[in-house]
């Protein structure tokens, strides 16, 4: 079971760039390049040799290592519908987002390392971005706990929830949804395929990587975008349908297509507003936990 | 005991004035190592049997029955002071050995005299039941550590930090005394254990109030805090690292302890006032930490963000115990003395870091150094592990003390005891990790990578090999404590029978720890993993150096690299309102598009600070101006004011006024 559940998420991993790319093709009129076309990518990057800052530390090597085995680690916390997690235990909520935290504060230093002003640009509103939306995901994680009485992943979408919490499940969905874009540097918060290295965020984080380390980095990526995008379709498919043949391609649908509607249709947001975007977030998530409550005291009442 | 004090605090006086310069820090830290290896013995006997010892028990001609013993809670705090007292001092002989020529012999016998007596003062403070020995050694410790600041008084804001830590302290310390004498009028034992016993026939909240005030002047409560972003740059590293690190502590045991006296029926409304207060101090802390630009001072306001923390953690065990739910009570209050636990290490750590980044480039000042990893690399090293801890990052100790204080909020809101409150709370936790990593990630990006931006800095060499073995103490504790959570959760355990009854099992603690465990040494087995595979792969491959890709421009140099103030800038831009800017110089205009020479300077001064240089001290210092006019140095004129005192008196007492 747990080794199905594994093998869904990495499926769900790789299958999420190349839905994004078919959606973007698709409303531009084009046919798209070839599914799979990222894993080529990246192996290629795979067999590359490297150069490295002269201005660098022995950090900068360590830090792809680092930020991809924290996401990698942070899948093993996610359940695909009813399937248990690998690691499940009480309070692995908070284990998640501080793993994912790990990944990040790895490489805004390694992206400091390089002395770059770009670099340290991206890491600046990296760090930022992700201090300012860390009590939108543990609000939206507390929000499922008040639901179903659990502080497990495993526990909270095995459980089983009252229909009357559809819709606190669904809104929980949205601004999970939400964070994905925040989280994986997506429009309207930053543009992964922009040129202008002024106004990237995540990209501009890993400009002096190259080769395996930046295999690495992109390997993490998906990962990261996978593990969220699966708690937004698990939380979905609570409400309705919680079971893994049912989350598994709902994360694939969900991220794919409203990253690749989003990125087709939305221009990204001026730098300044990405602040208020990701408190709009926050304020959201208060607003999902506040519903939920109420929902909650109306049980206890009758 | 009288006479035993007298004859130790002589007996430590002589020790150190007497001994030659270079020999005093041996001798101070052969007497520190003395006692706090004592007393460490005492506490792990204690935290191992559970049982408390009595170490004291006097009646004094006037002063009444005094008694001193070791519970958990004493116990634990024992460990932690003896740990960080003796790194302090061991780390204090590498410090100060290129201070010793330009300091009389008898100023630095003072110092270490302060440093010995502060130690083992603190180790009395936690091992007092209260009442007068406690404060005795309370205000021994105010006191030495006053002193200590000291070091460098010819610096004239060396001496304005410790004149202003000296006053805020005596404020505390006479809300204690009043606290004391109220506990001691009612019940007429000024013991902690007296405590329940006027909780129960009194009102609750205005003696915890006065103690609250009291002991939140010494642990840096919000808004009593402002001493400590003064003190800490101010005093040398290794003091820093002791009060920082340790002395904090004391006033955390005091909160604690008068906590754990209120009856269950009160102690809601307790809860939510130790929530509230632990929320704003955090985030106070970790927002003034983040918009700093000088190492301690940065390292300071993250003293005041972790003791929120730790308000937080107890504000949630009160809630449970509120409640009646143990899951969340234990989850808070382990949490709550792990992360005490875990403060003093990291802090200690990142304190010593900041002193050999002092020591070796003359500077603190995050605008001036970078780079230094290349040149310092043990320390940088070190300081990278404290700057993992402390920003709560797995696989070091902060992740472990602050998952248990977020499961007992998510506890709390997923059984429903105070939903709300906890959710407040975990939103102000999570805003505080958050911020704590860009505080951080600023720190160590701009000091330690990137490149040197001062000549100075560029020529840093490695210090001496025992500095970095009074680093390494701590950093035993953090590797400790991250790596095998299951231990320190005992240690911790033991020591939280003070506040509730431990259930059976400890609930599902333990299952969590050894999870935790697990977790992260799969985290450390992916990384090495991965990283191994990376060397492999790049083995026999084009492996280059070149200079940093500068985007096309070809001349890129060291004074475009980010600094930390531009790193802080987002944050900045939303959290002006907490700080007042202090400008110096012109910035370059909107207009100028070929801009000359500027200077500017930009300071980010604490709001709450700023309050206390506003008029009402101009006007109180004017007013003391005039009273000063009284003090002409003439006896007769002095003999006057007693008549007239005297005569006052009885005045008043023939009017019945008195």
């Amino acid at each position: 079971m747990k080794i199905l559940n594994l093998l869904l998420i990495l499926a769900v991993a790789v299958a999420i760039p190349g839905t994004i790319n078919r959606t973007r093709a698709r409303l531009a009129g084009r046919r798209g390049i070839r599914f799979f076309q990222h894993l080529y990518d990246v192996r290629v990057l795979l067999r590359k040799g490297a150069v490295y800052s002269t201005t660098t530390s022995a950090l900068f090597r360590a830090v792809p290592s680092v930020y991809l085995g924290a996401a990698l680690v942070a899948m093993l916390f996610i359940p695909v519908g009813d399937l248990p997690a690998v690691l499940a235990f009480d309070g692995d909520l908070i284990a998640l987002a501080y793993t994912l935290a790990l990944g990040r504060t790895a490489l805004i230093l390694a992206a400091m390392d390089t002395g770059s002003p770009f670099e340290g640009m991206g890491a600046s509103r990296e760090a930022l971005y992700g201090a300012l939306s860390e009590p939108a995901l543990l609000l939206i994680l507390g929000t499922l706990a008040l639901l179903t009485g659990c502080t497990s992943f495993t526990d909270l979408f095995t459980v089983g929830c009252e229909g009357r919490y559809t819709i606190a499940l669904l809104l929980s969905a949205f601004v999970l949804i939400k964070l994905v874009f925040t989280e994986s540097g997506r429009v309207p918060v930053d543009d992964p395929r922009t040129h202008l290295e002024l106004t990237m965020i995540h990209e501009v984080m890993c400009l002096d990587y190259c080769g395996v380390d930046l295999a690495f980095i992109k390997i993490a990526g998906w990962c990261k975008t996978a593990a969220l995008s699966l708690l937004a379709a698990d939380a979905a498919a609570a409400a309705c349908c919680p079971h893994w043949w049912f989350a598994a391609p709902l994360a694939v649908v969900l991220t794919g297509c409203s990253v690749g509607v989003v990125e087709s249709t939305q221009a990204r947001n001026k730098l300044v507003r990405n602040t208020t975007f990701i408190l709009t977030i926050a304020a959201l998530a208060a607003l999902v936990f506040f519903t939920a409550y109420l929902l909650q005291l109306n049980i206890v009442l009758s | 005991m009288i006479l035993f004090l007298l004859l130790s605090f002589i007996a430590v006086v002589a020790a150190i004035f007497a001994a030659p310069l270079r020999a005093k820090a041996w001798v101070s830290l052969a007497l520190t190592a003395i006692g706090a290896v004592a007393a460490s013995v005492k506490a792990v006997g204690v935290l191992a049997t559970g049982r408390t010892v009595r170490l004291w028990c006097i009646d004094m001609p006037m002063f009444g029955h005094d008694s001193g013993s070791m519970d958990g809670l004493s116990a634990l705090l024992v460990l932690v002071i003896a740990i960080g007292s003796i790194a302090a001092t061991l780390y204090s002989r590498g410090y100060l050995a290129h201070h010793l020529p330009t300091k009389s012999p008898a100023h630095v016998a003072l110092h270490y005299t302060s440093l010995t007596l502060m130690s083992l003062a603190m180790l009395a403070v936690v091992c007092s039941d209260g009442g007068l020995s406690f404060l005795f050694f309370w205000e021994l410790m105010t006191i030495a550590s006053f002193l200590l600041i000291l070091f460098d008084a010819e610096r004239p804001e060396v001496r304005r930090a410790a004149l202003s830590y000296l006053i805020m302290m005596h404020v505390g310390f006479v809300l204690l005394i009043v606290g004391f004498a109220r506990l001691s009028a009612v019940c007429g034992s000024a013991s902690f254990d007296a405590l329940p016993a006027y909780f129960a026939a009194r009102p609750v909240l205005p003696l915890f109030l006065v103690f609250l005030a009291g002991f939140g002047m010494k642990a840096g409560l919000f808004p009593l805090h402002v001493w400590l972003p003064e003190a800490h740059p101010a005093a040398p590293s290794h003091v820093s690292a002791l009060m920082s690190g340790v002395m904090i502590k004391t006033g955390i045991y005091g909160i604690l302890r008068v906590t754990a006296a209120v009856p269950a029926l009160q102690i809601h409304t307790i809860g939510c006032i130790l929530l509230g207060l632990g929320a704003v101090t955090g985030l106070w802390g970790v927002i003034l930490a983040a918009s700093q630009n000088d190492v301690k001072r940065l390292l300071a306001y993250s003293s005041i963000e972790n003791i929120g923390i730790v308000l937080l953690g107890t504000g949630i065990a009160a809630l449970g115990k509120a409640a009646g739910n143990e899951t969340v009570a234990l989850c808070g209050i382990a949490g709550a003395l792990l992360h005490t636990v875990n403060h003093s290490f990291f802090k200690s750590l990142l304190f010593f870091g900041a002193g050999n980044i002092l020591s070796q480039t003359r500077t603190t000042s995050l605008n001036a150094l970078g780079g230094l990893a290349r040149h310092m690399p043990v320390t940088g090293l070190l300081f990278l592990t404290g700057t993992v801890a402390i920003c709560a990052l797995p696989p070091l100790n902060g992740f472990v003390s602050e998952l248990f204080v977020y499961s007992g909020m998510l506890t709390g809101i997923a059984e429903g005891c105070d939903t709300l409150a906890s959710a407040g709370a975990l939103t102000a936790l999570a805003l505080i990790g958050g911020i704590a990593v860009l505080a951080f990630t600023k720190l160590y990006g701009t000091v330690f990578l990137g490149s040197p931006r001062t000549p100075v800095v560029a020529e840093a060499e490695e210090v001496d090999a025992l500095r970095i073995g009074a680093m390494a103490l701590p950093l035993a504790g953090i590797l400790a404590i991250g790596l095998f959570p299951q231990y320190a959760l005992r240690l911790v355990l033991a020591a939280a029978g003070f506040f509730m009854t431990i259930p059976e099992g400890a609930g599902e603690l333990p299952a969590v720890c050894v999870a935790v465990c697990r977790t992260v040494w799969i985290l450390i087995a992916v990384a090495s993993c991965l990283a191994w595979i990376r060397r492999r792969l790049l083995r026999g491959r084009d492996v280059r150096r070149a200079a940093t890709w500068g985007c096309g421009f070809t001349t890129p140099n060291v004074r475009m690299q980010y600094t930390g103030e531009s790193f802080a800038e987002g944050l900045q831009a939303i959290a002006r309102p907490l700080t007042h800017d202090r400008c110096e110089g012109s910035a370059i205009g909107r207009n100028e598009l070929i801009p000359g020479a500027h200077n500017f300077d930009i300071r980010h001064r604490d709001r709450i600070g700023t309050l206390f240089s506003a008029w009402w001290v101009e006007a109180l210092r004017m007013l003391n101006g005039r009273v000063m006019r009284l003090r002409t140095g003439k006896i007769n004129h002095y003999v006057l004011f007693a008549l007239a005192f005297l005569a006052l008196i009885f005045v008043l007492s023939t009017f019945d006024l008195l």
